[in-house]
């Protein structure tokens, strides 16, 4: 539309406040962090440039490099997540009838939040709890473990609710993917005698080929920031300290707001790589 | 699929039953038991009584579930009007006008999907404490009233169905461009803010990182008063389940009528 006098005065009303927003909250903070992480600032007083000491420190010292040995189970955990999640949707390709059961019953632990889940799991972990019950009477009693104590599995055994979180999340996308192929294709190949094995290695797995990459790239933002089970069912303790879990501590309880800024950064440099790979592997798939 | 086989139906079958019983069976079960049957039962053994409404009654009393729902409603009620307010106002005006610098904020809010919010809280920890909010309701408020890009994606999905000819007739008789975009455009929006409503609606109630970091006691969030009462070593744990069970009521009820625009915001998360 033209511009005139009224227009503009309109274009101006209704940005402001949000650029304003978008600013104070988001683009202030971000650069402010990377100042502040090259500072030893501590909350009150001036910061003194310490140079690279933070990010050295979070690289190299053991404490630190935990952190992010234990976002690499999270990203572990996807692996099986995804490829259970492709070959579901392959399977029941279609509708059927339950399919709205399927679906809601599927996505329903993806709409619960980080407390809900965190309780679940709790009950299902515990010495007396779901998952040691169940191998107890099925004869598997020399399996059981004090999951949530042992400091080898730990890691692994709240790793993997992300599994029973996301699964349905990465079933739906797999699966709304698959029905943008038209029926004419798979009748097709029926027609042409192909078996359902080559139907799938031709015509499925190219079509949920784009979603499933953008899902593996969404598993790794948010695998470098979990921060909701561990902090919630473990409070940080038995060595399932993440990166978020650290920077709240530094920057809240320990006014390492210096230290924090580096370790947000480091957390900010892994989403960036990952969210920008899947935006230009979007550009390329519409193109 | 008319080839279907019966292999495939078996597989779905035995998805839906594990991922269901074993998980969620267990906290329903204890929510109804009673304290001394929850230390001499197995956590599959079904509750004595399906009417023990203890457990429910004693979290909404001690862990001031009730107050804490009142602030939930507070919270999202405003932000969420706000926020979808902005993002229609910012997307009618990036979609239908051409000026200077169009393309910078456009870009602005496109690279905000690079910046997650535990990545800046550092900072804006300190902002929201200088303008002395801390503890109270107005700074969630506050940080949950930004425009997201995803919210703009719908929005301009929706703009682009809805002819230019419309503002531009309504120009012509003498309509100032407010009116335009609260009497014309706006009421056509509305299918695409119900979608948002819905998205950031689930997201917010669900919320946990800025609730807990910003609301002390009286002006928690429901979803940081259960974890508050779960905290809590004294908290028996069947307490606990029932509340958690009424936690996962508001998500259960927005599902069962809502469930086609979560699917929606799914599909479009990929596209975004």
């Amino acid at each position: 539309m033209k511009q005139t006098k009224s227009s503009r005065i309109m274009i101006a009303a209704f940005l402001v406040l949000p650029i304003i927003h978008l600013l104070v909250f988001s683009y202030v903070p971000i650069i402010s962090n990377v100042i502040l992480s090259f500072t030893n600032y501590r909350g009150t007083g001036t910061p003194r440039f310490i140079g690279l000491s933070n990010y050295k420190r979070l690289l190299t010292d053991p404490q630190y490099t935990l952190l992010f040995k234990n976002c690499l189970w999270y990203m572990l955990v996807a692996i099986p997540q995804l490829v259970f999640a492709f070959a579901l949707s392959i399977f029941v390709n279609g509708k059927f009838r339950g399919l709205g059961l399927f679906k809601g019953i599927l996505i329903i632990p993806y709409l619960l939040n980080g407390v809900i889940v965190s309780t679940i799991f709790i009950i299902f972990f515990n010495n007396s709890g779901t998952l040691n019950t169940i191998l107890n009477s099925i004869g598997l009693g020399a399996l059981t473990h004090q999951w949530l104590q042992d400091l080898k599995l730990v890691n692994p055994a709240i790793a993997s609710i992300s599994i029973w979180r996301y699964f349905g999340q990465n079933f739906i996308m797999f699966f709304g993917a698959l029905q943008t192929v038209p029926a004419e294709l798979y009748e097709a190949a029926a027609v042409d005698g192909c078996s359902k094995w080559q139907e799938i290695k031709y015509i499925s797995v190219p079509a949920i080929k784009n979603v499933l990459f953008i899902n593996i790239l969404l598993s790794i933002s948010g695998s470098i920031q979990v921060f909701e089970i561990p902090y919630i069912m473990m409070n940080g303790s038995n060595g399932t300290t993440t990166p978020v879990i650290q920077i709240q501590q530094s920057a809240f309880a320990d006014n390492r707001l210096g230290f924090a800024a580096a370790l947000s950064i480091l957390v900010f440099v892994v989403v960036v790589i990952s969210v920008g790979l899947q935006s230009i592997f979007n550009k390329k798939a519409e193109d | 699929m008319a080839r279907e086989t019966k292999l495939f139906k078996i597989v779905r079958y035995i998805f839906l039953t594990l991922s269901c019983i074993f998980v969620l069976v267990p906290l329903v079960f204890m929510a109804f038991k009673t304290g001394a049957e929850y230390s001499s039962t197995g956590v599959l053994e079904a509750p004595k009584s399906w009417l023990n409404f203890y457990n429910f009654a004693y979290a909404i009393r001690v862990g001031h579930l009730g107050k804490a729902l009142v602030n939930t409603v507070i919270i999202l009620g405003i932000s969420l009007t706000i926020q979808i307010l902005f993002t229609t106002m910012v997307s009618y005006v990036l979609h239908r006008f051409d000026f200077r610098g169009k393309k910078l904020i456009m870009t602005l809010f496109t690279l905000t999907m690079f910046i997650p919010v535990v990545t800046t809280q550092t900072v804006v920890f300190q902002i929201i404490y200088k303008l002395g909010l801390v503890s109270t309701r107005l700074s969630v408020i506050l940080l949950y009233s930004g425009v997201g890009i995803v919210g703009i994606y719908i929005m301009f999905n929706i703009l682009s169905s809805i002819p230019k000819d419309l503002d531009e007739a309504a120009l012509l008789d003498g309509a100032s461009y407010f009116s335009i975009y609260g009497k014309i455009v706006l009421p056509l929006m509305k299918p695409a803010c119900t979608t948002l409503l819905i998205l950031n609606g689930i997201g917010t109630y669900n919320d946990f990182y800025i609730p807990n970091l910003y609301l002390r006691k009286d002006v928690q969030t429901f979803t940081v008063a259960l974890y508050k009462f779960f905290g809590n070593t004294a908290t028996p744990f069947e307490i606990v389940a029932a509340a958690i069970l009424l936690g996962i009521i508001p998500i259960g009820i927005v599902f069962l009528f809502l469930q086609k625009y979560i699917y929606y915001g799914l599909a479009g998360a990929v596209k975004s």
